[in-house]
């Protein structure tokens, strides 16, 4: 690492947000007294009073995200959730943004597929100004088509300048695109160059009128309160607020690929390949994580998995190779990646598919199991630690109806997995090597021909203004 | 501890001059053989976060051999003469712990977050690549590919990085601050084993580096463990000091990269000061004033005003000897630089002939504050802090009193350093865009 990776443009930032949200839980620790409030209007409210420290964090969670985007329209619920801020209540952009800094407060609005999320950091003593400005936010923002033009433009120029300086964040954009097609969670959540352009002020209030209202916010808030004044300011400030217009329907599940399909993004001047090779994977709520969460951090989840010792450790051809999952109301992607250069684009690819099959032939043995247990459990606090982290998980959890067991019985159920549920998840979770959507960013000139022998090849140029062919 | 930490936070909110507790709870100590070890108790979650912080970046790097000291923080994982290649990150792993290491122009800094049970094995594994690192032909051949990918990664596949790197080598003639820490290209092919060795031998020793153990710990037991397994590895004579010091800078430098990029990018480097000079938490300020968040002055002009930028940060580097301010600003596409170079020169010709407003002063202010209690909120912050402090800043202490200083801070102090600092001829300039562009301007 060096210090021009830490100073990333702000597009990096904005794509990361997006992308990098996992929702580990933590270790013994469990989870602290919380209060489940829902208001008549539907507004949940989830309180843990901490008074270690005299900072509060919140978690707003609307319902809803980048699914609701309407055909066509990819960005609209991202866009909406930026224009939050921009002016809202007595307060314009610029004397919203003026407030919150006068308080050293911070706030941060983001879409996903499945919510629109606000995030911010108050200190307790300007608790009645946090939620004067969240429920302003809300209830009350101006959604001004002069903003909205200036927040359209400058999202369609990040995603340029992610184009133009981090290749390495695109291919999961590309490749949650291509494998879910037309399912909703195959909106590109930031839009694209096309789709964004298209989107007027019109399509965000209707948005807003359509898919924001009590009964979609989870609000989450940890810190330094009084649960009693809290009870008392959030209810002041949300009883009066209307329920969304249209119902929310459930989404239902994506459907897995059946057989090996390539996405070739031609970037001419690239001196590395890029690659990403996803299928569906499994919900948020599957009954098997412990298992999944052991065996994806043995396979490509740390430094010594068996995916970064093959790409990495052993042959030097990539700084790094990992997988994930992305977990949903639905099943999302399992996905794993890396990069390499031009002329070994091939031997790394064809060594990423060996070790996936490796891990289907040959399994996993007692030893590596067992790190891969004390390494998840170890690392498991530190994902809890701060208010801001409890404000989130707590938010996550009830998305996504799950029970604080969620959390308080992993370290158990992560302790109890044994070689039999590896060898079970793995045979019905981690697809087969022929079975995957391959996203491969890279010179197309030289690559074309030889991706062909992975399956039918489809190609975009990365100045092209969309994230699939078929948008 | 978080049961004092907020009493300190009372104090803040109460507006008086700030007291940042946990001075007294944390424990430093000098080895025998000049190792530093400090610890900061915190028993919030059951782990700890180590910091290694060694003395050595790109800054002790001559031509040939740039990019070393970032190559050895990789082969500092590759095996010694009691463990193979791996061993180190199967072992840690093991044991439920997490590792990494960053290295800048003055630093390299290796991490480890574990589990308290886990601290002798951790020391255990430390001290051993510390004392006994071996090196296999094999393994830097193959660490050579993996940072060499590194490269391509940050900055020959990002326009961004490129011209970072470009700015950074032409705003120093002299000081080795204008060395990239990932390594020029055809140095990144030549680095020879003997390289690593000398590289070893000369900054890898005790006397060269400072502990910081933050988290989950008792503060006696730790340090007696440090004493068990570090104090026997023998001190080295000190490493060559720096001698070349970068003469002031009499005229603007301009630089231009010609790429296929869509999005032109405007960076802006003014010499600046190290990290022990009292004008830091002004020139901090300065940079918040500018930049941070929606109501900064250039993030208004540029951006939402002026619609000549899609984003504008800043950037002070602060290590041992004076660094970089930097602006860095990406601009939509098609539109000339030249535009938003205007506004920017508008913007700073403003601040230093009519200062900072108290308003402005305030919320700088107040933002630095919030952050840095956010940045105490966790072990990790903690430990990257105290180590920022006792090594780059003067002394450890010193963190304790960062809120008074930001305190301090006149609008007086801001307007003179921005006088003083933000000076065309004390910049370099750099832009990048397609050729159609013209990048170069005249002489400002």
């Amino acid at each position: 690492m060096r210090i021009h990776l830490s100073v990333a443009a702000p597009l990096v930032v904005l794509f990361s947000a997006l992308l990098a949200q996992s929702s580990f839980a933590l270790e013994s620790v469990k989870t602290p007294p919380f209060e489940r409030i829902e208001l008549e209007n539907g507004v949940v409210l989830l309180l843990i009073q901490r008074h270690d420290v005299p900072l509060i964090d919140f978690d707003a969670r609307l319902r809803g995200g980048a699914r609701l985007d309407p055909p066509g329209r990819f960005g609209v619920a991202n866009l909406l959730a930026g224009l939050l801020e921009k002016g809202a209540g007595q307060r314009d952009a610029l004397s919203f943004a003026q407030t919150l800094a006068s308080v050293g407060g911070r706030i941060a609005t983001s879409a996903s597929v499945e919510a629109i999320s606000i995030s911010g950091s108050f200190l307790a003593r300007d608790r009645v100004l946090m939620i004067e400005l969240l429920a302003d936010m809300l209830q009350h923002p101006h959604l001004d088509e002069g903003e909205l033009d200036k927040l359209r433009s400058r999202y369609i120029e990040f995603i340029r300048a992610a184009k133009d300086s981090d290749l390495a964040t695109l291919t999961p954009i590309y490749g949650a695109a291509a494998l879910f097609g037309a399912h909703p969670y195959g909106n590109p959540v930031f839009g694209s160059e096309r789709s964004l352009a298209s989107i007027v002020v019109e399509d965000v209030r209707s948005y807003y009128t359509q898919h924001v209202g009590a009964d979609r916010l989870i609000l989450s808030i940890v810190g330094d309160f009084d649960a009693q004044e809290m009870k008392r300011l959030v209810s002041r400030a949300f009883a009066g607020w209307r329920r969304a217009r249209t119902p929310l329907v459930d989404v239902v599940p994506p459907t897995p690929l059946e057989q090996r399909r390539v996405l070739l993004v031609d970037a001419p001047e690239s001196v590395q390949s890029y690659f990403w090779l996803g299928n569906v994977g499994v919900s948020q709520a599957d009954p098997r994580r412990a298992a999944l969460d052991v065996v994806n951090t043995l396979f490509g989840g740390r430094f010594t998995s068996m995916l970064n010792t093959e790409l990495r450790v052993r042959t030097g051809l990539s700084y790094g190779a990992g997988s994930r999952f992305e977990r949903r109301a639905q099943p999302g992607y399992w996905a794993f990646s890396s990069f390499t250069r031009t002329e070994t684009t091939i031997e790394a690819i064809d060594l990423a598919l060996a070790t996936l099959e490796r891990l289907h032939t040959e399994g996993v043995d007692l030893t590596t199991l067992e790190s891969a247990k004390k390494y998840l459990l170890g690392q498991f606090p530190l994902g809890l630690e701060t208010g801001a982290q409890w404000a989130a998980q707590l938010a996550t959890l009830e998305l996504y109806g799950l029970s604080p067991r969620y959390v308080d019985d992993y370290t158990a159920a992560v302790d109890s997995v044994e070689l039999g549920d590896a060898r079970k998840v793995i045979a019905e979770v981690f697809p087969k090597a022929d079975r995957l959507l391959l996203v491969v960013i890279g010179q197309a000139s030289a690559l074309r021909e030889p991706l062909k022998k992975y399956g039918p090849v489809q190609e975009l140029r990365l100045s092209d203004p969309v994230w699939s062919p078929d948008h | 501890m978080w049961r004092t930490l907020s009493l300190g936070l009372i104090v803040i909110a109460s507006s008086a001059v700030a007291q940042v507790p946990g001075k007294s709870e944390v424990q430093a100590v000098t080895l025998a053989n000049g190792m530093r070890v400090i610890v900061w108790p915190d028993h919030d979650i059951p782990n700890v976060a180590l910091y290694n912080w060694v003395r050595v970046g790109s800054r002790n790097e001559v031509p040939g051999i740039t990019g070393l000291a970032h190559f050895f923080e990789h082969m500092m994982f590759n095996g010694t003469s009691t463990r193979a290649p791996g061993e180190f990150d199967r072992t840690l792993e093991a044991h439920g712990a997490r590792n990494n290491a960053y290295t800048s122009a003055d630093v390299t800094v290796y991490q480890d977050w574990f589990p308290s049970g886990a601290l002798e094995t951790i020391f255990e594994l430390e001290a051993d690549r510390l004392h006994n690192l071996s090196f296999d032909p094999d393994v830097i051949e193959s660490e050579r590919g993996v940072v060499y990918s590194e490269r391509r990664l940050s900055v020959d596949d990002s326009q961004f990085g490129r011209l970072l790197e470009l700015v950074q080598a032409t705003a120093y003639v002299a000081h080795p601050y204008g060395i990239p820490t990932i390594g020029w290209p055809s140095d990144i092919e030549s680095w020879t084993l003997d390289d690593l060795k000398s590289f070893y031998k000369t900054y890898y020793a005790p006397n060269n580096c400072t502990l910081i153990l933050v988290g989950n710990l008792d503060p006696d037991r730790t340090i007696a463990l440090a004493k068990k397994y570090f104090e026997a590895i023998p001190s080295q004579a000190p490493p060559a000091p720096i001698r070349t010091k970068e003469p002031p800078q009499q005229g603007e430098r301009r630089v231009s990269l010609v790429a296929d990029a869509q999005t032109p990018l405007l960076q802006f480097a003014y010499h600046g000061m190290a990290g022990s000079d009292p004008r830091l938490p002004a020139l901090e300020l300065l940079a918040r004033i500018l930049t941070d968040g929606d109501a900064s002055r250039l993030h208004r002009a540029l951006v939402e005003d002026g619609k000549v930028a899609i984003s504008v940060n800043s950037h002070v580097e602060a290590g041992f000897d004076p660094g970089l301010v930097w602006f860095l600003l990406a601009l939509p596409a098609g539109t000339d630089p030249h535009v938003a170079e205007g506004v920017f020169d508008a913007e700073l010709e403003r601040l230093a002939r009519d200062g900072v407003t108290q308003t402005e002063l305030d919320r700088a202010r107040n933002q630095a504050l919030a952050d840095f209690w956010r940045t105490l909120t966790t072990i990790d912050g903690k430990a990257q802090m105290l180590g920022t402090y006792e090594v780059l800043r003067g002394g450890y202490e010193r963190l304790f009193e960062a809120p008074a200083a930001y305190e301090r801070v006149t609008r007086e102090d801001v307007q003179t350093l921005a006088r003083e600092l933000l000076r065309r001829t004390n910049r370099t300039v750099g832009v990048l865009g397609p050729s159609s562009h013209k990048l170069v301007a005249e002489e400002g």
